[in-house]
């Protein structure tokens, strides 16, 4: 009797996770089990929230900083309609990046999401956005800078909206600037004087990032454009002065040997308990920099040019899209509410972002804010990375040869060349 | 009747693991075969979303083979697993040959060290990654306060130390676990035996030598085994630490193929990679089998 009661529990257990696993394997139908922590509501599903439809929305602004003003936003959109429910769910951008990835074999894709705007050709080719060129065309506020909406295309459509823009500046401690009597840098030649001035013992002069992924080659491309360097043509004398000038304040000791494994939070981190006296870094840094420093008394310059060039930018940001198979009515009316004339400013204001609407005057929304004007005097030729559907590989190229350099391995000469062939390579292949 | 009860006993021994079965095929088969779908097909960015991809034979395991970046992986993998599991095995073992001689406080203290290895990796990367620190590392200003080193050492920015820095942090979580598992081994070798050899006049040595160690054997080799498999497959440490770098002075296999697949989406070469990992640490395990087998013969 015993033997009989155990028997059938054991089918009954086996069925019991036959069906349990059917029921997964319907959802994910890929059976990819490594699913992360945003394994909700798949793409098609209608799900309600207090009789409304329920659509899911990934972004990447960390919870307890920018992310805190995105949920802001996201509640006000469900409360100011009663047709849609925003579900907002927050994944380490790593993270969102390889769910992405996954979610186009899975089919487990969230109905709206994030990305940053250099890899958003990348997926864009991968088949993980709708393509929204109709949509976009018959909006009455489709307004957006150039550079900002060519990072959503890919091969002529539309795949996306831009959310917000940032770019590169130079934040500098204005105490230890005038304790050591130096004025703030705006050239290469005053960067490296001020550097040997302000580097001591325990302080750097300068914190930057030059880590092995896409933040390291964001931060060298000021660099790289001032001295007029191209990423097409990173073997050329201009492209190697760039490298050149780096490792030399590294050599002297200005900039921390460390910064090659620093991402740009862990740039903050040294401005900010003062083993830096300046770095480069961007405007998301803000309130970073309020809850790590409250008492600092810092401010902001252009990322200082080459003694022979302009200054320079790099375009960063976020875009926003549609998913493949997503309930594309209710996220298109989310996403025009988060990036219209009216919010977008907002939203971006709040996040440490900038509008990325040509009909939002950043520059004079910012006029009198010592701090964010000068990011939106920069926004204009911040120059962007891509777009190109391989761009990751390029930066790859660029930001092994800076580590190659900075490490040592290899020389200036050696690394650009080897960088340079294999953006030719890539090149080659996209033909 | 009785080869009828023999049968019955079997098939409700089938029911039994029926369960686990279905589960491990579906979880841990279907992955495995599709993975050795893909490395053999074009994925790529454009392709992934598309179900008719072109089978490309051992096209992505060529381009693997022929990127320098790979044997250097293969390399490292195996330097790493190697030293790892030297630190590992001797501090492990003498740590639990130390703590079986039962001194007061022996256990509490045993239960301390054992908690390295309950941290969650990703913890034990990051205090690691701030000890090494080359500026202002802990490390660093133990060993120049010793005056053992003049320079400061960049421990994880230099493609000389970087690996030993992972070395160091892994062996110091896998300590604990040798210790655990020895220690257990050591505890089921009965006193008698070491009494009766030291009636016969066996020394400290000649007692480690022919009674502990053959009748230990078997853990050593589970441990052993046990420590390759994990070593060799290590992946968060080495992300969170150095995220394979400097450029490539300390990538293995797993890193390698989380960056190909998921940062330059190239998912056919990911994959292949991953396959190659695979069937090192399968043929590990096949050894680990037969070695145990012979074990239970005897």
């Amino acid at each position: 009797m015993k033997r009989k009661i155990a028997i059938l529990l054991t089918v009954a257990m086996g069925i019991a996770s036959l069906a349990a696993c059917g029921g997964d394997g319907d959802k994910t139908s890929g059976g990819e089990s490594d699913k992360g922590q945003a394994s909700t509501s798949g793409g098609n599903e209608e799900a309600t929230r207090d009789g409304k439809k329920e659509i899911t929305f990934w972004h990447y602004m960390s919870e307890d900083k920018e992310g805190k003003y995105v949920m802001e936003a996201v509640d006000e959109f469900n409360n100011s309609q009663d047709e849609i429910y925003v579900n907002a769910q927050y994944l380490p951008r790593e993270e969102l990046m390889k769910q992405y990835s996954i979610g186009v074999v899975s089919g487990e894709l969230p109905d709206c999401g994030m990305v940053d705007n250099p890899d958003h050709n990348s997926y864009a080719s991968m088949g993980v956005f709708e393509d929204i060129t109709d949509l976009y065309d018959s909006w009455d506020e489709a307004d957006f800078l150039e550079g900002s909406l060519n990072s959503c295309k890919y091969e002529d459509k539309l795949y996306g909206i831009p959310w917000g823009n940032n770019c590169l500046g130079l934040f500098y401690d204005k105490d230890m600037l005038e304790a050591a009597g130096v004025e703030v840098p705006t050239t290469w030649s005053e960067l490296e004087a001020a550097c040997e001035q302000l580097s001591k013992d325990d302080v750097k002069g300068l914190a930057i990032s030059a880590i092995g992924n896409e933040e390291g080659t964001f931060q060298f491309m000021p660099w790289l454009l001032s001295a007029g360097g191209d990423i097409n043509n990173l073997s050329s004398d201009s492209s190697k002065e760039a490298v050149t000038y780096l490792k030399n304040l590294m050599d002297k000791g200005y900039i921390g040997k460390e910064c090659v494994n620093w991402t740009q939070a862990d740039a903050e981190k040294q401005f900010a308990s003062g083993q830096a006296a300046m770095m480069i870094n961007g405007p998301w840094q803000f309130s970073g920099l309020k809850d790590d420093a409250p008492d600092k008394n810092y401010g902001v310059a252009k990322v200082p040019k080459a003694d022979d060039g302009d200054y320079a930018s790099v375009l960063g940001g976020e875009n926003v899209a549609i998913c493949k198979g997503a309930d594309v009515e209710s996220s298109w009316t989310f996403l025009t509410y988060m990036t219209n004339k009216e919010n977008s400013p907002k939203i971006c204001k709040e996040i440490g972002r900038f509008s990325p609407r040509a009909d939002v005057d950043v520059q004079e929304m910012f006029k009198d804010d010592p701090l964010n004007s000068v990011f939106a005097d920069l926004m204009p030729q911040a120059q962007s990375r891509g777009p190109s559907p391989k761009w990751p590989e390029i930066s790859a190229a660029i930001y092994t040869a800076e580590q190659e350099v900075f490490t040592g391995q290899k020389d200036v000469d050696t690394a650009m060349a080897d960088a340079q062939a294999k953006v030719d390579g890539i090149n080659e292949s996209l033909k | 009747m009785n080869s009828k009860r023999e049968k019955r006993e079997r098939v409700m021994g089938y029911c039994f693991i029926l369960p686990a079965v279905v589960y491990m095929l579906i979880f841990i088969g279907y992955p495995i075969v599709y993975n050795w779908i893909i490395s053999f097909q074009d994925v790529t960015a454009t392709t992934l979303g598309s179900s008719a991809r072109d089978f490309l034979g051992f096209d992505n395991y060529r381009a693997v083979f022929g990127d320098p970046t790979f044997p250097r992986a293969v390399k490292q993998t195996f330097f790493y697993t190697i030293f790892c599991l030297i630190f590992q095995f001797v501090l492990g073992f003498l740590f639990a040959m130390f703590f079986s001689k039962n001194f007061s406080f022996s256990k509490p203290i045993r239960g301390f060290i054992v908690i390295s290895w309950m941290l969650p990796i990703t913890v034990t990367a990051l205090v690691f990654k701030f000890m090494f620190a080359e500026g202002n590392g802990i490390i660093n200003t133990i060993l120049l306060e010793l005056h053992l080193i003049k320079e400061p050492i960049g421990w994880l920015i230099q493609e000389k130390t970087a690996m030993w820095g992972l070395i160091i942090a892994n062996s110091w979580v896998g300590i604990p676990f040798n210790m655990l598992l020895l220690t257990t081994g050591l505890n089921n070798i009965s006193t008698d035996v070491y009494e009766a050899a030291s009636i016969d006049g066996a020394n400290v040595f000649q007692r480690f030598a022919r009674i502990t160690l053959p009748l230990l054997k078997p853990t050593i080799m589970s441990v052993l085994v046990l420590g390759f498999v994990y070593t060799f497959k290590v992946f968060d440490l080495v992300y969170v630490m150095t995220g394979g770098g400097p450029v490539d002075a300390t990538e293995v296999m797993s890193t390698y193929s989380y960056k190909l697949s998921f940062q330059l989406f190239h998912f056919g070469e990911g994959a292949a990679v991953a396959n190659v990992l695979f069937v090192c640490l399968f043929l590990v395990a096949l050894l680990y089998l037969k070695t145990i087998s012979k074990d239970e013969v005897i």
